[in-house]
Formats: structure tokens, C-alpha cells, sequence
């Protein structure tokens, strides 16, 4: 038995060193096609057998970074063209930075090409972006958490510099798509006046800039602001079905904001109807000489919409403020 | 509080009865607005009913601090004010760092009560300045409503105003700050720029210009004024409703007001080299040039006049605003600043200024925080801004646009909340003024029903007489008829008790506590109060030197200099970043690195706040990640956020804990000696855990003083003879206590640590000296 295990132990020796001699003479070797890969392509893809020469064999000094996504179309994953584009931009920014070395590459692996690696380091998630240093095994803390960093190009490059030292000033190809998208809708609008110029009267028209300004209000009050700089779930579900209501005062969900502006839509629509139904303000005196019974007709259904609308927000509102006492028509 | 909802009803129906007598109308108006203010100053004193006349919170210390000291040394010395108690070593020039306002209204109410003989103490002014002025704005939006709409409409506003949570929350008794005041001065200044753009006399403009002076003085929010009025004033041109008065107005409002604004030394020359200030200079040139061309124009009435003036104004425009984009790219004019840029690029805070993202006021605002707000006037604002722009003209453009940026700048950052809610108030003031009025108004019918239904209001009986002229006088029967409008009456009644009830049960249960005093409740209902906090700053002011410098999270800053009266390495004016960062940096090492730390900054006392024995969430440990944040900020090299975490990425404090979390200052102070808590002790009640590190002892710093529910923890800095010297048995160490604190050099050690003490000592005077020496002076 120690015979045994002393003679397996003297040829793995050999083999290693065999190997190491092999591969010591592979490594400027290794990282000089590795530099010429990146030189055409700022992320080296790599399959089962690259793998194993350029990151898993053991001579190396250098870092790898490495993605594991899934980015065909079949597989769904919505949110690994994003992680990839934020990794691509990291990989350019350095691959262009004056700080550009031979100490880190950039490595991508998809899962259709190289489902095998992703069998051999037990990864069942994708996208996965991964360090593994010049020297020893990956450690748990080697696997950047988007849950925690997010998957800005910042976040990644912070991550690598926590990881290996070496500073990436993301530099992000400036993003032209919004300025083209105004000057766009500047020329239409610019245009669309110029052909009606003998018509202008519709920019007088008070109601369409009333009905503008009431719906940008809605928005601001029912947190669409919230939604934009936090981005909640459209929708909470669970194994009872749906929630469309966060529980807490802290939070909410996309769908419950869109509730709570309908709830105020209806309670402002309410309130006019009354005021129309009233007579309206004096400015717009002008007013037919409209039978009772409608009017009277109008009045009730805004009333109704006021208070019935009014309650359900309070009662939504109560719902989600621990201890609040109040509530109207409803519980 | 009930007593705001009877005024508005009352108002209501009492203009339909005394709609002919000036006399009474005013009386009405008088009454509704002090009630208004009553009820206002009454909803506000809950803090000082349950606890005491307190100060609350952080920033209202120091305002009362300097507050006092400007009271005691009279205004010059105020302004010139180096406060070496701030920022050790650095020191803060108070006197060019502060908005002087708040200091200067309660320091001349102090002035004149003494004037009058009525001895009364600074800090009851401070306390109840808030409350007082609350009837101020009251008054203010009174005022606004009914230059926007009508009086009636100011009436409702004036006592939304009163008593809405989203105004009261900065402004309950004992919470002294800008904001206070400065909602009055905001109100006041839109009032009077309403009255001189309508009458345009130059008299409203200076009267303009004076408050937005006072405005300046008071709150940094006047960028609001500085930048709504221009606005306004470039909508109104591109409207094409330029007239004289216009013209005369902003001209006015806007040299005046400028050369005012300079006067204030916090605020210098920003008027002119910041852009938060320039688009109020580039309406005011393109004013000018449109003027000219108008004044051409009036030279020769004929000819191609209208192509001319719009191609000349688009020309004025856009080289305007090619000037400041020129100038800001040359550096003359100072980009936006970090907390302005903020509110546009809504991720901009987030990623490159973590000290304003950290703070809870700052975050973007749920829906249920504004309709905790603002309750039922969120859904009826929107009706009043629809009649508003349904009738438009000059005015309610002004506030269309108003309510229009402010209900986005407090969707973006809950803390400006504060300025949606006097807008809202207003247009909620006009849409119930507009139902209510219709509703409570008679139908066109013969006068004599009409005279008949008034007498209905007073008696009972009537009630029967209008419905019978309703069956004799079928044909005109277009009226909305006597039940439709007392159920909508009532229900209209019923909304405006729930708004007041809920404005009562905000105030009292989310604004009113004074958060340096709390209290808890038992199962029976008993209180209890926790005074910890001045029971820890008190016994700082007692038992320590001097000139004894504390080192805490920058919170607490200025409650320490404010009731301990001690020197403080950083404070809530968080002005110095990388200051913070080295005291985060601090709190976040290990105890070795974070003592090389404290001796390099002088520290004497390290004082921190620990919630786990009574359950308080407020506490150092849970704001201890943004003292990471903010330190790797500055120091990437030493300090990274991960190593805080768990494998899994969480925050945890048990045994699962990372071991640097384990292993740094602000773990091993909160949780030295720590055995209260719950069933097993030293249990964390605030985290719901065990603490992973337990039973260790401090090499650096001893504990001095831990108060009665260890929610303060405060240790003494050791020299560094005390921990090097060598161990003396129990029996011989006999030195008293005041001693140790006195620093004897008797006591030292070996060579090294004279060595050490000389090189401390050789540092110190340098930097302290200078100061000391000119400050006797």
C-alpha cells in the first residue's frame, strides 16, 4: 500500500515535471497568442480545450476573467446581453488604457460552446463572471455577486481591482443614441410645425396642456421616479398567486404605482365632473341650457367616482402603513 | 384638529350670506386666519407636551448653538465666528458657512422681547420659531391664493397649509432649522412677485426683491426662486405675453435681488459664477433684447415688424446660451454642483458622491410618502392646476410651472417634498374653493327663492318651502336640486375631517419625536423614557477636559458640540470628505491601525451608539456600511467593502460575521463587556443575533462611560505609556482615576515610549498653538 501510493506519488511528480517543462516553455508562448487573440478581440471566447491550456494548466501569471453566459437566443436569458455589454466595455477600457498589461485577460465562455466547463466547475447559473488567479484556485469570493455590486462596468472594474489589483478606468464609448433620439424629435416636432404654420391654433388650445401638465403630475405622485431609480418588479408572485401591493411604506411595485395613478385619475375626473356638472368656473359660462335631470346625473356619478376612488386609496394606503387608523367606506 | 375644519365650512356658506358687506367678509377672514394659525402652532407642540422644550435632531443644535453664541457676542463677532470646537484640527469658519437667517430672525425676537422687558430664554425662541412661523406662511399662501384666484380659495389653502403633514414635518416645536422659516419667505417672496408682475410698479419689485434677500439669508433652497421666476418669466416670452410691466418687474427684481443675494458671505459671488445662477442672467439679457426690439418697433409701427422680433428673439436665445455654455467651458462659470446635478441625472448621486446618497432625505419618493403628505389633497391638486391652466393668464402660468417642478424635484428626492407642499396646498385651496362655492351657491332662480333658501339655512323648516318652489316652478328645473348638494356637501365635509384627523394622527406619530429623547412603551402602556443621549453628552461636558476631542460618526457632531461642548472631528456640515472618510476609516480597521489613526488626529474620547440592548435600528452598527462606503472612497487601498460581508454577500454580526467585521473599532466598542440584552445575554435585539466576537479585551482604548441602557458607549483613547508599560500587580495600583486622564508623563515607560511621546508633542503645537494663541487674541 505505501509502496503503492509512494509509486503513484513519483509519477505524478514526473509527470508534473514532465508537464511543467512542457509548459514553462509555453508560457511567453501562451501569453503571446493570448495577446494577439485580444489584440483582434478585446474578449478571447473560449471552448473546453482552451480552457484547459490557457486557464486550468498551471503554469500561468496571469489573471483570467472570466464570463460564463448563455447568449443564445433559445436559452432566454435576458439579462446576460447586458452583463455582456457592461464586460465588454470593461474589456475594452482596458484593453485601450495606458495601463494595458499582460496580467489580466478576458475570457468569455458560452454555455452552448463549452457546456462541459460549465459542468466541470458545477455552475448551474449563468451569466457567472469569474476570477481565476495567476496563483492557486478560485475562491468562493472569486465570483463577482450582481445581486450585491450590480452589473454596472464600474461595479466590474471595482470588482477586478479588489480581486488583482489593477486599476480600469471604465471608459464608456460615448452614448450618442439619446442626443440623436431628441434631435430627432426636435426635427419632427420643428416640422410638423412648419407644415401646419398656417394652423397654429391647436397650441392655444388650453384643454391639451391641461390634460399634459394633470398626467405629468399623476406620474410624479403615483412614484413612477421611484420605479425609474430603483427599478422594483413589475409584479410581486408568489406561491398564493400574485401581489400586486408591497406591504411595506418602503417599497413598491411597477403595477401598484400604475394603480394608484388610475385611483387618482378617477378622483380628480370625479371632482371635474362635479365643477362641470355645477356650472363650471365663470370663464366658461357659456353653457347650455343643459336639463336638470343630467346634470343632476353628473353630479352623482363624479361624487360617487370621488369617494369610492378616495376610499379604495386609502384603504390600499392603509393596508400598507402599519397602525394607521383611518379609513373610508371601506375597511 | 377639528377646530380648522368648522372655519372652512363656515367660510363657505358665510360668503353667501354676507356676500354684500365688506366688513364682515374681512372679519371672516381674520378669524379663519388666526384660527388657521392657531390650529397650526397647537398641532406642532406634541414634542414639547410629551417630552419637554427641547431641541430636536442634529442640524437645529448647531443652529441653536450659534444661535446663542451670536446672541451672547453680538452679530460682527458672529459673522467673523472660527469655531475651533468643529473639524479638529481644521477648525470651521462659521460666520462664511452658514445661511445666518434662522440666527438673525430669533436673535432680533430675543432683541425685542428684551427690549420690551420680558425675560425670556434664547432656546424657547428657538424652539418655537417653527410653530410661530408656520401662521406666517398661513398667512403668505393666504395671501398667493387669492392673487391666483379668489379669496375664498386663499381661505382653504391658508388652512391646508396649516396643519399638512408634508410642511409640519420640518416644523414642529423644538425642530430648529432653515427650512422652517424659509417656507414662509418662499410663499411670501411668489406672493409679492405676483403683485408686481400684475401691477408692474417697481415698488412690489424691491418689496420682491427684500424678501428673496431674506430668502437667501434663510435656506439654500433660494435656487428654487432664482431659477422658478426666470422660468416663468421665459414661458410668459415664448407665450408672447411680453408687456411693460413684465419687462419692469424681472429687470427690477433681478438687479436688485442679485446685488442683495451677494451681501450674504455663504452665498458671495455664486449669483455670478455658478450655473445653478445663470439662467435667471440669461432670461434678464434676453428680456432686454426683446425689449429693444420692441422699442424699435414703437419707432416705426409698419413693416415687416413680427418676423423680425421672432427671429430676433430665437437669435438672442440661442447666443445667450451659447455665452454661458462658452463661459462654463472656459472655467469662468463653475459647472453644476454634485447635489443640483443630482436631481437631473438621478443616478449621478449614487455612483460618485456616496455622503449624499447615504443620507435617508435624499432618496426618491414612494407614493405612499406623498400621500402621507399630503393625504387627500394629492388627489385633488390635480383639479386645481386643470382650472388654472383651463384660465390662464399671467399668474397661473407662474403656478402651473411651479407645481409642475416641484411635484418632479419631490419625486426625485423625498426631502423636497417640502417645497411641493405649499403648491399643493394652493391648488387644492382653488379646486375645493371652486366646488364648494358652486355647490353652496343657489341655483338661477327668482329672487325670492332665492332670499327664501337663505332663511332655509337658518331654520329647519325652510327646507320644505324650497322643494314646494321647486314644484311650482317646474320649467327653469336646470338646478341641480337640494339632495345632490348637501350629500356632496357632506361628503365633501367628511373628506376634510379625514385630511384633518390625518394630519393630527402624522404629526403626532411620525413628526414629533425629538430623537435625542426617546421613548418606549410597555405592554400596559406605560412610558418609558430613554434620556441616554444626554445623559452621555452631559457626563462628556462633566468628567473630560477641556479641550478633549471626541471622535464619533459625523451625526452626532453636532449634538456634541452642541450639549457635551467638546471638540469634534466632524460633524453634520459634511464639507470635508476625506476628514469623514479618515474617521470612517477609523471605525472601520482594526484596533492597531485604527489607534495610529486616532493619535495622528488627537483623539481623546470615541463615542458610539449602540441600539442592541433595547432594540434601537438607528444605531452605529447599521450605518457602519456606509462608513465603509465612504472611507474606501478615499482609501481603496485599505479599506474594502466586500471584506465586511459574508461569503454570501450579507451583513451579518454573528459568528457567521467576516472576520475583519469581527475584528474592527466599531464592532469590538459596540460589543465590548456587552452582556444586556435578551434571554441569553448579550444578545443583539436590534440584529436578532449573538454577536460572533465576544468576551475579547481592548488593547487601545478603555471604556469610560456606558450609559443606563448602553445605547451610548464612550471609551478614553489610551496614551501610548499606559498600554506599554509594564503590568503591575492589582495590590499596586492604587493611582487615581483623575490622574490618568491628566496624562502624567511620571508614569512612562521605557525609552521607546518617550520617544513616541516627544514625536506627538512635537506635532501637536504646530497646529494647535497658532489658533489658541489667535483666538485670545
Amino acid at each position: 500500500m505505501k509502496y503503492k501510493s509512494l509509486l503513484i506519488f513519483t509519477i505524478l511528480l514526473t509527470y508534473y515535471e514532465g508537464d511543467a517543462q512542457a509548459r514553462t516553455k509555453g508560457i511567453e508562448e501562451k501569453v503571446q497568442q493570448l495577446t494577439d487573440m485580444t489584440a483582434k478581440k478585446s474578449i478571447v471566447s473560449l471552448n473546453l480545450s482552451k480552457f484547459k491550456e490557457y486557464v486550468k494548466s498551471p503554469p500561468r501569471d496571469y489573471s483570467f476573467i472570466i464570463m460564463f453566459t448563455a447568449m443564445a437566443p433559445a436559452r432566454r436569458c435576458a439579462i446576460c446581453q447586458h452583463v455582456f455589454d457592461e464586460y465588454l466595455i470593461v474589456a475594452n477600457s482596458f484593453r485601450f488604457s495606458p495601463s494595458y498589461s499582460n496580467k489580466i485577460f478576458f475570457g468569455m465562455v458560452d454555455f452552448d460552446e463549452g457546456s462541459d466547463i460549465f459542468q466541470m466547475l458545477r455552475l448551474n447559473t449563468a451569466p457567472v463572471i469569474m476570477h481565476f488567479p495567476a496563483k492557486g484556485k478560485p475562491k468562493p469570493a472569486d465570483s463577482m455577486d450582481f445581486e450585491r455590486a450590480g452589473i454596472h462596468a464600474e461595479a466590474i472594474a471595482k470588482w477586478i481591482q479588489d480581486r488583482t489589483d489593477v486599476q480600469i478606468r471604465v471608459f464608456r464609448p460615448p452614448n450618442y443614441s439619446g442626443a440623436v433620439a431628441f434631435s430627432m424629435l426636435f426635427i419632427l416636432v420643428a416640422g410638423f410645425l412648419y407644415l401646419r404654420r398656417n394652423n397654429l391654433e391647436f397650441l392655444y388650445n388650453t384643454q391639451m396642456w391641461a390634460v399634459a401638465a394633470v398626467f405629468v403630475c399623476f406620474a410624479m405622485v403615483s412614484g413612477q421616479m421611484w420605479n425609474q431609480i430603483r427599478g422594483p418588479p413589475f409584479f410581486h408572485k408568489t406561491k398564493n398567486g400574485p401581489v400586486y401591493i408591497n406591504g411595506g411604506s418602503h417599497g413598491q411595485f411597477v403595477l401598484e404605482s400604475y394603480i394608484v395613478a388610475v385611483l387618482n385619475g378617477a378622483v380628480v375626473v370625479g371632482m371635474i365632473l362635479m365643477i362641470e356638472a355645477a356650472g363650471g368656473v365663470k370663464g366658461d359660462a357659456v353653457r347650455v341650457q343643459a336639463e336638470g335631470k343630467r346634470r343632476r346625473f353628473q353630479s352623482v356619478v363624479g361624487l360617487v367616482l370621488v369617494c369610492v376612488f378616495f376610499s379604495l386609496l386609502l384603504s390600499v394606503f392603509r393596508a400598507k402603513t402599519q397602525g394607521y387608523p383611518y379609513s373610508f367606506l371601506f375597511k | 384638529m377639528p377646530s380648522t375644519a368648522v372655519p372652512k365650512s363656515n367660510n363657505g356658506q358665510n360668503r353667501g350670506i354676507f356676500k354684500n358687506t365688506a366688513g364682515s367678509s374681512t372679519l371672516i377672514t381674520v378669524t379663519v386666519l388666526s384660527l388657521a394659525w392657531l390650529a397650526g402652532f397647537a398641532s406642532r407642540l406634541f414634542a414639547v407636551i410629551r417630552f419637554e422644550s427641547i431641541i430636536h435632531e442634529f442640524d437645529p443644535w448647531f443652529n441653536y448653538r450659534s444661535t446663542a453664541y451670536m446672541v451672547q457676542h453680538g452679530f460682527y463677532n458672529f459673522l467673523n465666528w472660527f469655531d475651533e470646537r468643529a473639524w479638529y484640527p481644521l477648525g470651521r469658519i462659521v460666520g462664511g458657512t452658514v445661511y445666518p437667517g434662522l440666527m438673525i430672525t430669533s436673535g432680533t425676537i430675543h432683541w425685542i422681547l428684551h427690549a420690551l422687558n420680558i425675560p425670556i430664554h434664547i432656546r424657547d425662541i428657538c424652539v418655537f420659531l417653527a410653530p410661530v412661523f408656520s401662521g406666517l406662511t398661513a398667512i403668505a399662501t393666504y395671501l398667493l391664493t387669492s392673487e391666483l384666484w379668489s379669496r375664498g380659495a386663499g381661505l382653504f389653502a391658508a388652512c391646508f397649509i396649516a396643519i399638512v403633514p408634508g410642511y409640519s414635518s420640518r416644523s414642529v416645536a423644538g425642530s430648529y432649522d432653515n427650512e422652517g422659516i424659509a417656507i414662509f419667505a418662499l410663499q411670501f417672496t411668489y406672493y409679492l412677485w405676483l403683485k408686481s408682475v400684475k401691477s408692474g410698479s417697481i415698488f412690489w419689485s424691491i418689496c420682491t426683491a427684500l424678501s428673496y434677500f431674506y430668502m437667501v439669508s434663510a435656506w439654500g433652497g433660494y435656487v428654487f426662486i432664482i431659477n422658478l421666476i426666470p422660468l416663468h418669466v421665459f414661458v410668459l416670452l415664448i407665450m408672447g405675453r411680453f408687456s411693460q410691466r413684465l419687462f419692469v418687474s424681472y429687470s427690477v427684481f433681478y438687479i436688485v435681488g442679485l446685488l442683495l443675494s451677494m451681501q450674504i458671505p455663504f452665498v458671495g459671488f455664486q449669483p455670478i459664477r455658478t450655473s445653478e445662477h445663470m439662467a435667471a442672467s440669461g432670461v434678464f439679457a434676453l428680456l432686454m433684447a426683446i425689449g429693444a426690439l420692441k422699442y424699435l418697433h414703437s419707432l416705426n409701427p409698419k413693416g415687416q415688424w413680427k418676423q423680425l422680433l421672432i427671429l430676433g428673439g430665437m437669435l438672442a436665445a440661442a447666443a445667450v446660451f451659447l455665452v454661458v455654455v462658452l463661459l462654463t467651458y472656459m472655467g469662468v462659470i463653475a459647472p453644476w454642483s454634485g447635489r443640483f446635478y443630482s436631481l437631473w441625472d438621478t443616478a449621478y448621486a449614487k455612483i460618485h458622491i456616496p455622503i449624499i446618497a447615504s443620507v435617508s432625505e435624499h432618496q426618491p419618493t414612494t407614493w405612499s410618502s406623498f400621500f402621507f403628505d399630503l393625504h387627500v389633497l394629492v388627489c385633488t391638486f390635480p383639479v386645481g392646476l386643470w382650472y388654472c391652466i383651463k384660465n390662464i393668464n399671467d399668474e397661473r402660468v407662474f403656478v402651473a410651472l411651479y407645481a409642475l417642478s416641484a411635484v418632479y424635484f419631490a419625486g426625485v428626492m423625498v426631502r423636497l417634498m417640502l417645497t411641493l407642499t405649499p403648491v399643493v396646498c394652493v391648488l387644492s385651496g382653488i379646486a375645493f374653493s371652486i366646488l364648494l362655492d358652486l355647490v353652496l351657491k343657489e341655483d338661477d332662480q327668482p329672487v325670492l327663492t332665492v332670499e327664501n333658501d337663505e332663511s332655509k339655512n337658518l331654520y329647519d323648516k325652510a327646507g320644505k318651502l324650497k322643494k314646494r318652489t321647486h314644484e311650482t316652478a317646474p320649467p327653469p328645473d336646470n338646478g341641480l336640486g337640494m339632495n345632490v348638494r348637501s350629500g356632496t356637501l357632506i361628503a365633501f365635509m367628511i373628506l376634510l375631517m379625514l385630511f384633518s384627523v390625518h394630519c393630527t394622527w402624522a404629526t403626532s406619530n411620525a413628526y414629533s419625536s425629538p430623537s435625542i429623547v426617546l421613548a418606549s412603551y410597555g405592554n400596559d402602556g406605560s412610558r418609558k423614557i430613554l434620556d441616554d443621549f444626554r445623559e452621555a453628552y452631559g457626563w462628556l461636558s462633566q468628567n473630560t477636559a477641556e479641550d478633549a476631542r471626541v471622535m464619533s460618526w459625523w451625526d452626532y457632531g453636532y449634538q456634541i458640540a452642541g450639549m457635551g461642548n467638546r471638540t469634534t472631528l466632524v460633524d453634520n456640515n459634511t464639507w470635508n470628505n476625506s476628514h469623514i472618510a479618515l474617521v470612517g476609516k477609523a471605525m472601520a480597521s482594526n484596533e492597531s491601525a485604527a489607534y495610529e489613526i486616532m493619535t495622528m488626529l488627537d483623539v481623546d474620547y470615541v463615542l458610539v451608539i449602540f441600539g442592541g440592548a433595547i432594540g434601537y435600528s438607528g444605531d452605529d452598527i447599521n450605518k457602519f456600511i456606509w462608513m465603509v462606503r465612504i472611507a474606501e472612497g478615499e482609501h481603496p487601498k485599505d479599506i474594502h467593502e466586500a471584506d465586511y460581508f459574508t461569503e454570501r454577500g450579507e451583513y451579518r454580526i454573528d459568528t457567521e460575521a467576516s472576520k475583519t467585521m469581527l475584528n474592527c473599532l466599531m464592532y469590538k466598542l459596540s460589543y465590548y463587556r456587552y452582556d444586556s440584552g435578551g434571554s441569553p445575554p448579550g444578545y443583539d435585539r436590534t440584529r436578532g443575533a449573538l454577536p460572533g466576537n465576544r468576551g475579547f479585551k481592548l488593547t487601545y482604548l478603555e471604556e469610560a462611560y456606558t450609559t443606563e441602557h448602553w445605547l451610548v458607549r464612550i471609551y478614553r483613547v489610551k496614551k501610548p505609556d499606559e498600554f506599554n508599560r509594564p503590568r503591575l500587580p492589582l495590590a499596586k495600583r492604587t493611582v487615581p482615576t483623575s490622574n490618568i486622564i491628566s496624562k502624567k508623563l511620571s508614569l512612562g515607560g521605557g525609552s521607546t515610549t518617550s520617544k513616541r511621546r516627544k514625536g506627538i508633542l512635537k506635532n501637536k503645537p504646530t497646529v494647535v498653538k497658532g489658533k489658541k494663541v489667535g483666538r485670545v487674541e
